[in-house]
């Protein structure tokens, strides 16, 4: 049963979008900036004109005004009521549905609760640190009992750990309350983690809807520039191991790829998760390999190194002062380690 | 640069010595007592109480008309909408005495007056005169002061807002005007403080009539004309009391930046 679904939806950055989100699934849509998640967020919420049909399952929702939609909406920058109160952010989204002043308060302190921050009910936005800003918007927008949520990048302002252990928190939450979730990315661990369904958009247009998994088979090179390209290596001769580990034939060489529980004939791993350096390093001899530089490509403080492998190619990525340090150029060998734990079957 | 410093701090000293001998005079021009029977006086209580009156009502219409009015102006655009604003600039820079003509004929003896007139509304030359005139020139001075105020509010609060259910009009009372309130506060006392001590457009519009159109500033006229130096020091006085207290109000304002009010940047 979907609860909403999109019919030929196109405004001045949208192209005929369609496609449908099902009871209790997550839902991620990436692409790059300025391929139009936002404004697709922005028409869902009754935000931003556009032609076209929406759905949801109380109806038809062309032409409700937004405040009718019944969409919690997570801005990116949040907009927490700053001349109010935590407690009262939420009671002030609370509908007719909760009557009387301290059942509205009641029902506050549960979602606080939830969200771990029920010591925070007095406090003004302004005293909270960004995580907490974080959590009391999630509880404000769960305050308005939405039919579903609509995030906006929510956890790209973070600090990297507390981002990871709020998705965390998210997940709990949305197991726990069963709510449906819309949300926009421009990062691709973050869509895998959370998401049930992958959307792809760019330039307008929805290009793929995947599951998770599939999404670095699916989007290639010309479509998904943005997506950091993850290296597909085609491997032979699997063998389990028996330790949770299946070894791999690849480049002439024998690789260790976490046993994930299903079968496959090719490894991704992305070029950030494959260490590089010019002597051989310590450590045990798993997952290491041999390679001559064939090209190098800078951008942004990053290098691509372009590794040819025992007649195999690999695509490396390290920070621009690493290469400085190494000194690399074409035509010279490095020593690599694919690193277990980032390498997946698909 | 130190002789240059000197000169200017002349022109500062001379500034100063000017203000501080026009209190002095109007403070100390009379004794004590002579004073206090003057204030205590039927007349310049009458006087005290009209100002207080039409200044309350001015300001009442000025909000009921400038608050939406800047609202619009803060959130939209439209056609013809540089035309409005630069007309509702116009009473700022007008002479109040020429405003006050402008009134006069506008509403005396014309089509419009009369029919007032017959429904019972006399503005001209009746305490409701005084009501208009201030009325319009403290209209504009709350309209400027409330879109600047708004627009200080990011419509992102109000579209927040709508996403959690919140109906526009409940939108505008629970949170943008709480959030824009420090300025409209400011606006509200800019304005009553140009209303109460509003003359020459009262003047024109209300007439002098003793113990009748006779506001704060018409009784010192009034009294000045006739050589009542007692009461139009009186009401002198009140009217420099009023300034203070609005200074001090508008101060209070500025200081009071309680917490969570409009922040720039928001995180």
């Amino acid at each position: 049963m979907a609860v909403i679904s999109l019919v030929n939806v196109r405004n001045l950055i949208l192209k005929d979008i369609s496609f449908e989100i099902n009871e209790g699934e997550i839902f991620a849509l990436v692409g790059p900036s300025g391929a139009g998640k936002t404004t697709l967020l922005q028409v869902l919420a009754g935000l931003a004109p556009y032609t076209g049909r929406i759905f949801s399952d109380a109806g038809s929702l062309d032409g409700v005004p937004p405040y009718k939609r019944r969409m919690g909406y997570l801005f990116q920058d949040l907009l927490l009521f700053p001349h109010l109160t935590v407690e009262g952010n939420l009671t002030i989204a609370m509908g007719r549905e909760i009557v009387g002043k301290k059942q509205k308060r009641e029902r506050a302190t549960e979602l606080l609760i939830l969200m771990g921050i029920s010591a925070l009910a007095k406090r003004f936005p302004h005293e909270l640190s960004g995580g907490e800003q974080q959590r009391v918007a999630l509880a404000r927008a769960l305050a308005s009992s939405p039919g579903i949520l609509l995030l906006d990048e929510p956890f790209s302002s973070l600090d990297f750990r507390i981002a990871r252990y709020l998705r965390l928190e998210f997940k709990r939450l949305q197991r726990m309350l069963g709510f449906n979730a819309l949300f926009v990315t421009h990062n691709m661990e973050e869509a895998r983690e959370l998401a049930d369904r992958i959307g792809v958009l760019k330039d307008g247009r929805l290009v793929h809807v995947v599951k998770p998994d599939d999404l670095w088979l699916k989007a290639d090179p010309g479509e998904g520039a943005f997506l950091e390209q993850p290296n597909i290596l085609n491997v032979c001769n699997q063998r389990e191991t028996g330790n949770g580990l299946i070894e791999v034939e690849w480049a002439g060489l024998r690789f260790f790829v976490p046993d994930e529980g299903k079968g496959f004939e090719r490894v991704a791993i992305r070029p950030g998760d494959i260490f590089i350096s010019t002597l051989d390093p310590p450590g045990p001899p798993v997952n290491r390999f041999k390679g001559r530089i064939k090209k190098i490509t800078e951008a942004e403080g990053m290098a691509l190194i372009h590794l040819t492998v025992g007649g195999e190619e690999i695509d490396v990525e390290i920070t621009i002062e690493y290469l400085r340090t190494l000194n690399l150029s074409t035509g010279d060998q490095v020593c690599g380690i694919l690193k277990l734990r980032s390498l997946h079957g698909c | 640069m130190k002789g240059l410093y000197r000169l200017c701090f002349i022109a500062l000293f001379l500034m100063a010595l000017l203000v501080a001998g026009v209190l002095f005079a109007l403070i100390f021009r009379l004794s004590f007592k002579e004073l206090w029977d003057a204030i205590s006086s039927a007349e310049v209580l009458f006087a005290l109480r009209l100002s207080l009156l039409t200044s309350l009502g001015a300001i009442i219409i000025a909000l009921i008309l400038g608050l939406p009015s800047g609202y619009l102006l803060a959130r939209r655009s439209f056609r013809g909408k540089a035309i409005l604003d630069t007309l509702l600039d116009i009473p700022l820079v007008m002479t109040p005495l020429v405003a006050g003509v402008g009134l006069l004929f506008l509403f005396g003896n014309t089509f419009l007056g009369r029919h007032l007139a017959k429904v019972g509304i006399n503005l001209i030359f009746s305490p409701w005169g005084a009501v208009l005139a201030q009325a319009f020139i403290a209209s504009p001075i709350i309209a400027r002061t409330c879109k600047a105020a708004f627009e200080e509010v990011s419509p992102r609060y109000e579209w927040a807002a709508q996403t959690l259910g919140i109906r526009p009009l409940r939108t505008f009372f629970r949170v943008t005007l709480p959030m824009a309130r420090q300025g409209i506060l400011s606006g509200i006392v800019l304005a009553w403080a140009r209303a109460i001590g509003e003359f020459g457009a009262t003047l024109m519009v209300a007439g002098s009539t003793r113990m009748k159109t006779e506001t704060l500033p018409i009784a010192v006229f009034l009294n000045i004309s006739s050589g009542e130096i007692g009461i139009a020091l009186s009401c002198a006085l009140i009217l420099i009391a009023v300034g203070f207290i609005i200074l001090l109000i508008l101060k209070q304002i500025g200081n009071n930046h309680r917490p969570g009010l409009p922040m720039k940047g928001i995180g």
